[in-house]
């Protein structure tokens, strides 16, 4: 009987464990689809690369932006303290430089709803294996918003893995284990002590015996007529106190020698310089867009009317919503070159996607809706904010780019999927 | 002196041999139980003051040594009464030290270092062991006065314990350039082995105001600390009595 429960408890946990799959996301799908879309845009994100050696770095650059249309339940409405950062599953990279609209970023920023920024993270391979890395922006009273993420493939370095870091009189340290022989054997050290405590009190003295007399005296006392705790006892605890008190001293006095400069952690927050970007050559209409879940024929529509100021030709390149790229299959230059595009298996179409100089004219693009629904559950039916918030990138014969906010009302023609 | 009997009786009591409940009871108790009061110790720090225990860039000058000390004392506290109580044994806050520095180390060593790859310069636990020895000798010393202990104890508790530990993190508050910042080395850990879902500006140190004391800063948060520690010392207390012996007292009215 003992051997069968043996046998079935063996076998419930290898049914459990032998089929897990790695995991190998992040959650960003698991965000509901509002908070992922009116919260932040995700533009030209870009890895420099898929495949680094051990040490070897990536960059990832883009341009992350507060959207003026961010929920007024986050953050109350004001996002104003912000980080950026990579997600991993784990320090399976480390983070050599970040910078933020051109300055390094070692903390947090202040931030304003409404600007972008232009980021640049670089980090090292470092542990070997195939992972799922992403650009990553926080917002304090909100969370952290997940951009689009790329495979990279770290592969072994054959000299090794160092992650150096230089003190500030020049030295170079090996953040990898620098200190670490002297952590343990501290701890080691203040652990034998703790030892030598517990076996002197608890090997030569036996609980029960003592028990039979503490339970008949009061509390307050030390039994010393009964023999519970001797003169003896008193004087070696108090040598072993002593000696605690000499591996105190003597440790102190180490990492006076060896560190004499040291300084707190350091609290570190800016507000990043406001990069002048070119006034946009186009704007839409407020009031006259909207968006429609189209259940039968499984489609996405969104509607809106923009207007060219400028004075060439804008033709609509690009709808990036969260962290994903839609783009203009007529424009070739259009298709990102970063893990946020679209697949072609899953096109846009666009009406009329240019727009002449000083024109007003609707622009209606056309998306499947299974990518929306299944692959990326980003479709808010179901939520409490059903609106479409993206960033519509219109760019003219010469190359100028724009990014316009849209953000529509959504209206399903059912609430199915 | 003559010896009332009473005191030659328990004498003998001391010295009595029992059958089934000696050394080897003794062995397996002590070695079990490190386990439970590991745990719970461990399990009280982490509610308290995980953070602050796991990360080196978290181990500041202000709110590490107010809230850390405050939450390892509980358990620890809790366990100096029942063994002093039982048996007379100023062991109970070193019993859990040791029982908790195992426990957290196979825990971080094994979940944070094996399983996630964090460096373990990073991510190694702090010690409460010095500071417990203090705390216990204090005990012993007042022949279990606990108001006493929790006083001058928790006093002692509170500065043993940090200085224990900024001796290994000492070497990484050295000043290093990340950038083109200069910033600690424990802060240069914190930015380069990235922590998934734990925004910065989620980091408590170096919060809140009194910095009218020179400078000393650290000093102040001595100050709390001890205070703090000494009403987590009777938390442990009440758990211990309330929790532990109260309702044993309850079942067995005789030994």
């Amino acid at each position: 009987m003992r051997r069968r429960i043996l046998l079935i408890l063996v076998a419930a946990t290898l049914v459990t464990v032998v089929p897990a799959t790695a995991a190998s996301a992040h959650g960003e799908k698991s965000q509901e689809g509002f908070l992922r879309m009116r919260t932040v845009g995700w533009t030209d994100v870009h890895f420099s690369g898929d495949t680094v050696q051990q040490g070897q770095t990536v960059t990832v650059t883009g341009t992350v932006k507060i959207m003026d249309a961010w929920p007024s339940s986050l953050a109350k409405g004001q996002p104003n303290t912000c980080f950026m950062s990579m997600i991993a599953p784990g320090p399976v990279i480390v983070l050599k430089e970040r910078t933020i609209n051109g300055e390094s970023m070692p903390t947090r920023i202040d931030c304003t709803k409404g600007r972008a920024y232009d980021f640049s993270m670089t980090f090292a391979g470092r542990r070997v294996g195939r992972w799922h890395i992403h650009p990553a922006f926080a917002v304090k009273g909100a969370g952290t918003l997940i951009g689009p993420g790329a495979w990279i493939n770290v592969q072994e370095n054959p000299a090794g893995f160092t992650n150096e870091a230089t003190l500030l009189g020049g030295k170079t340290v090996n953040l990898e284990n620098y200190q670490l022989p002297f952590i343990w054997i501290w701890l080691t050290l203040t652990f034998i002590i703790g030892m030598v405590w517990m076996i002197y009190w608890t090997v030569p003295k036996r609980t029960i015996a003592h028990l039979a007399v503490t339970s008949q005296i009061p509390l307050n006392t030390d039994g010393a007529a009964y023999g519970l705790i001797t003169k003896k006892d008193h004087r070696n605890s108090t040598i072993m106190m002593l000696a605690t008190v000499v591996l105190l001293g003597a440790g102190w006095i180490y990492q006076l020698a060896n560190f004499p400069t040291k300084i707190p952690q350091q609290i570190i927050q800016f507000a990043p310089a406001n990069i002048p970007r070119p006034a946009p050559f186009v704007t839409l209409e407020a009031g006259k867009g909207k968006a429609i879940y189209d259940a039968s024929k499984k489609q996405v529509i969104l509607e809106t009317t923009a207007t060219n100021t400028g004075k060439q030709p804008a033709q609509l390149a690009q709808f990036a919503v969260a962290d994903l790229t839609w783009y203009n299959q007529a424009v070739p230059a259009a298709k990102p070159s970063g893990p946020q595009a679209v697949d072609t298996s899953y096109p846009m179409t666009v009406q009329s996607d240019t727009i002449a100089p000083g024109a007003t004219q609707s622009v209606t693009i056309t998306m499947p809706s299974d990518i929306w629904i299944h692959q990326e559950r980003l479709l808010p039916i179901g939520e409490s904010q059903l609106t479409v918030t993206g960033l519509l990138r219109f760019q003219t014969p010469n190359g100028d780019k724009t990014d316009v906010e849209v953000d529509e009302p959504l209206t399903p023609t059912a609430f199915t999927t | 002196m003559a010896v009332d009997a009473k005191t030659l009786e328990l004498r003998e009591l001391m010295l009595k041999k029992y059958r089934y409940i000696d050394r080897k009871w003794d062995l397996v108790f002590w070695v079990t139980a490190a386990f439970v009061v590991g745990a719970a110790a461990d399990i009280t720090k982490q509610l308290f003051a995980g953070d602050w225990d796991f990360w080196t860039d978290w181990k500041d000058r202000q709110w590490w040594p107010i809230i850390t000390p405050f939450a390892i004392i509980i358990i620890g506290s809790a366990l100096q009464y029942i063994q002093w109580l039982a048996w007379r044994f100023p062991t109970g806050m070193t019993y859990t030290a040791v029982s908790f520095w195992l426990c957290t180390l196979v825990g971080r060593w094994l979940q944070w270092g094996a399983f996630v790859y964090y460096p373990m310069n990073f991510v190694w636990p702090a010690t409460m062991v010095a500071a417990a020895i203090f705390a216990d000798w204090v005990l012993l010393k007042t022949r279990g006065s606990f108001i006493l202990t929790s006083i001058i104890g928790s006093g002692l508790f509170t500065i043993a314990w940090w200085v224990s530990n900024y001796i290994p993190l000492a070497g990484l508050l050295q000043p290093a350039v990340w950038m083109d910042r200069v910033v600690t080395l424990a802060d240069v850990q914190g930015i380069e082995y990235v922590r998934s879902q734990t925004p910065e500006y989620l980091r408590i140190i170096e919060h809140g105001s009194l910095r009218t004391f020179l400078g000393e800063t650290q000093y102040v948060a001595f100050a709390f600390g001890a205070t703090v520690t000494v009403i987590g010392y009777w938390v442990g207390q009440a758990i211990a009595r309330g929790l532990a012996i109260w309702p044993i007292g309850r079942f067995l009215k005789k030994w």
